[in-house]
């Protein structure tokens, strides 16, 4: 008989053979797991040798770059010391190096460079403007400087070309035309050549709608047209409305926008009620140009006012405005020449043209009647002795007659084209053209020595004065200078000069021991003018040698 | 062939709202994060291409804020239509809507005025409802487009939209 507790084994057993099973299972799973965990932990120790030992090589590493860092900086300090002491050096050293550097990626990656460089050099032209103003100036000036230069000498050298241009046609008679007619206008041929060389150009016009800024109509007349034309007259519009709102004042007439220049060209506004006109030239407007263009804006507004301000930007509703505008460009370009009105300079340049005219005249009549005077002495009869025909001519008058013993070229040598040698030849020599220059300066030259041959037949007619009775003659005007001789009554006079109280006269004298022509002075009270002409100097000449 | 004709537009609203980048974006299909503010007045021209004409628009992009322009009423003269614009990040900035609708309508009664409410692509930030537009659209007489300059999300309907009510197609 099984005892109670094999019994109760039995049960146990049939009960929980399941559990127990399970629990076997449980404890091999665990043994499993307790040797994975074994040897998982075997690995990580392998591993964390390995990483000590790694950590050992790095930290061995490390320790030589801070070596090595410790080395570079005091190569840098070294190099840094070098550098202060010897900067300039170091620069030129290495100014080379960079160079090439900054050349060759300047040439293989231009726009990186730029894009990089651009902001850091932006920002320090910025900063050093900004902290060293007068250093950036004077080390910019020479570059600036230099590209002003070149565009006004550009600009010089076209003006140039075209007053060269103009100058060429100078001495035509449009050239003659043009030196009248800047005349006329008071300014100079050169400042006339100089405004036509700035040449005048009639480029755009358009003729927009006030308000709106609606470009109604363009007329292109010489160079590029403008692209987006209705852009630039909306502008235009915008800018005026600005203008007219910034600086307009209460109770004063609303500002206007005149004029706007871009580079070469200007644009000349004229506002309208409904519509306002915009004109792109190129060169100086002539006189007048402003006139017919508000004349053409108060046309254009007075006739088409109405389809003007209606206009909603349907062309097809636009009256024609062409004839108005080819009446404008006609009116413009004929360049009207009318002097308005003379000025004080014009008017004295016509007196003295006039004057001009007149001297001309007399010369001419002059020179006829020398010509006709002279023919006996040029053309002689046979015997080419002297004879009293001859006096006249050698007559020295106090009158501004250009006789040739009178002209005060100092070439002129009156001895011998006149002396009455055999050698006197019958055509009239050229030492006598210059004296037909006309001059009111009775200056003898001192050549006028007479010849013993003229002595006989000095009788100055007609006489220029005469001494109202015996006269004493001085060398100098002064009391202080002793009289040399004493002229009698009514002796022919040639007045020279005048010298306050004083006159220079030259006579003929008779006396044995003072023969020929002399010269002195006389207490101008004492001599009587027989002619009005004066002498127009009154700066005392040299007495001639006597 | 279809007619042309021209037309002025002007776009209005406060500082900063994103109106030149709408025209950019309209005109030339680009935006920029930068902010430039506009000095005065820029003009700038897209033909639209409408099923009876060929619409020349005149886009005047005028400075947000009346501080920069004396009067803006020069400016708006012969405006055909404007589009009124609103940042929608900027709550402040809807007062706009009233403000330049009086001017426009003080110069032209019967310009087309539409209203805009940009910079949509910033949702985060947005502090704008569409219902709080709606409802102002509504009191104003207007309709409203919600925009991005930047993504270009509604600008070209915005420009077409207010060019076909100008030539009433
Ligand atoms: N994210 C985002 N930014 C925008 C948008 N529109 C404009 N911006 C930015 O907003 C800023 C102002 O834009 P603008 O177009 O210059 O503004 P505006 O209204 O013309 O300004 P004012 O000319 O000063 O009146 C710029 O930085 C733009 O890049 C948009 O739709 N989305
Ligand atoms: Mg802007």
């Amino acid at each position: 008989m099984p005892s109670g507790e094999s019994v109760l084994a039995s049960v146990q057993s049939i009960l929980l053979s399941q559990e127990r099973q399970q629990i076997q299972e449980l404890e091999q799973q665990l043994n499993l797991m307790r040797c994975q965990t074994q040897v998982t932990i075997e690995q990580l120790q392998g591993r964390t040798g390995e990483l000590e030992a790694e950590l050992d090589a790095t930290r061995l590493a490390l320790r030589k770059a801070e070596a090595q860092a410790r080395d570079l900086e005091t190569a840098v300090d070294l190099l840094q010391r070098k550098a202060q002491a010897d900067s300039e050096g170091l620069i030129e050293r290495i100014t080379p190096v960079f160079s090439s550097l900054v050349s060759r990626q300047i040439r293989d990656s231009r726009d990186e460079m730029a894009e990089a460089l651009g902001p850091v050099m932006s920002e320090a032209i910025r900063v050093q403007i900004r902290d060293s103003r007068q250093e950036m100036v004077e080390a910019l000036s020479p570059i600036i400087g230099e590209t002003v230069q070149r565009a006004v000498g550009e600009f010089f050298r076209e003006m140039q070309q075209n007053v060269d241009a103009q100058l060429r046609v100078t001495f035509g008679p449009n050239g003659l035309m043009r030196g009248l007619k800047a005349r006329l206008r008071g300014v100079s041929a050169a400042e006339l050549a100089l405004r036509d060389s700035l040449s005048f150009e009639l480029r755009e016009i358009f003729i927009i709608q006030q308000g709106s800024g609606l470009l109604m109509a363009r007329y292109h007349l010489a160079g590029q047209e403008t692209a987006d034309s209705d852009l630039v007259s909306g502008m235009l519009t915008a800018v005026r409305d600005f203008v007219h709102d910034s600086f307009s004042q209460p109770d004063v007439e609303a500002a206007d926008l005149n004029e706007v220049q871009y580079g070469d060209k200007r644009i000349f506004v004229q506002g309208g009620r409904a519509a306002f006109v915009a004109v792109v030239l190129t060169g100086i407007e002539p006189a007048g140009f402003r006139a017919a263009l508000r004349q053409l804006v108060d046309e254009l507004n007075v006739s088409y006012e109405r389809p003007l301000r209606a206009y909603n930007g349907d062309p097809a509703t636009l009256p024609v405005l062409t004839p108005l505008v080819e009446e404008f460009v006609a009116n413009v370009l004929a360049e009207p020449a009318k002097p308005h009105g003379m000025s004080r300079r014009q008017g004295w340049f016509l007196i003295g043209s006039m004057a001009g005219l007149l001297l001309f005249t007399a010369v001419a009549c002059f020179y006829l009647q020398f010509t006709i005077a002279l023919y006996p002495i040029a053309f002689p009869s046979a015997t080419p002795t002297i004879t009293p025909s001859v006096t006249p001519s050698l007559t020295p008058t106090p009158t501004p007659t250009p006789t040739p013993t009178h002209t005060p070229t100092p070439t002129l040598t009156v001895t011998p084209t006149f002396t009455p040698t055999p050698t006197l030849t019958p055509t009239p020599t050229p030492t006598l053209t210059p004296s037909l220059t006309p001059t009111p300066t009775y200056t003898p030259s001192p050549t006028y020595t007479p010849s013993a041959t003229l002595t006989q037949t000095y009788t100055p007619t007609p006489p220029a004065a005469a001494p109202f009775a015996n006269v004493w003659v001085r060398r100098e005007p002064s009391l202080d200078s002793e009289p040399f001789v004493a002229v009698e009554f009514d002796t022919p006079f040639i007045l020279i000069s005048v010298l306050g109280p004083w006159a220079e006269v030259e006579w003929l004298s008779d006396l044995p021991w003072l023969p020929g022509v002399q010269r002195g002075w006389v207490p101008f009270a004492w001599i009587q003018l027989r002619t009005d002409v004066l002498p127009m100097t009154a700066t005392p000449t040299p007495t001639p040698e006597t | 062939m279809k007619r042309s004709v021209q037309k002025k537009v002007c776009l209005l609203g406060d500082f900063a709202v994103g109106k030149t980048s709408l025209v950019r974006q309209f005109v030339e299909g680009q935006f920029d994060d930068r902010y430039l503010s506009t000095i005065g007045v820029k003009v700038s021209r897209k033909t639209v291409e409408l099923d009876q004409v060929q619409l020349n628009m005149m886009i005047w992009d005028l400075v947000g804020g009346n501080e920069y322009l004396h009067t803006e009423r020069s400016y708006l003269m012969g405006t055909a239509g404007a589009l009124i614009v609103c940042d929608l990040t900027r709550e402040n900035t809807l007062d706009a809507y009233a403000r330049y609708t009086q001017q426009v309508r003080a110069v032209n009664a019967d310009a087309v005025i539409f209203y805009l409410a940009n910079k949509l692509d910033l949702t985060a930030e947005r502090q704008i409802t569409t219902g709080q537009l709606a409802q102002l659209c509504a009191s104003l007489g207007g309709d409203f487009l919600l925009t991005s300059a930047k993504t270009g999300a509604g600008v070209n309907e915005a420009f077409t939209q207010l060019a076909r009510q100008i030539e009433g197609e």
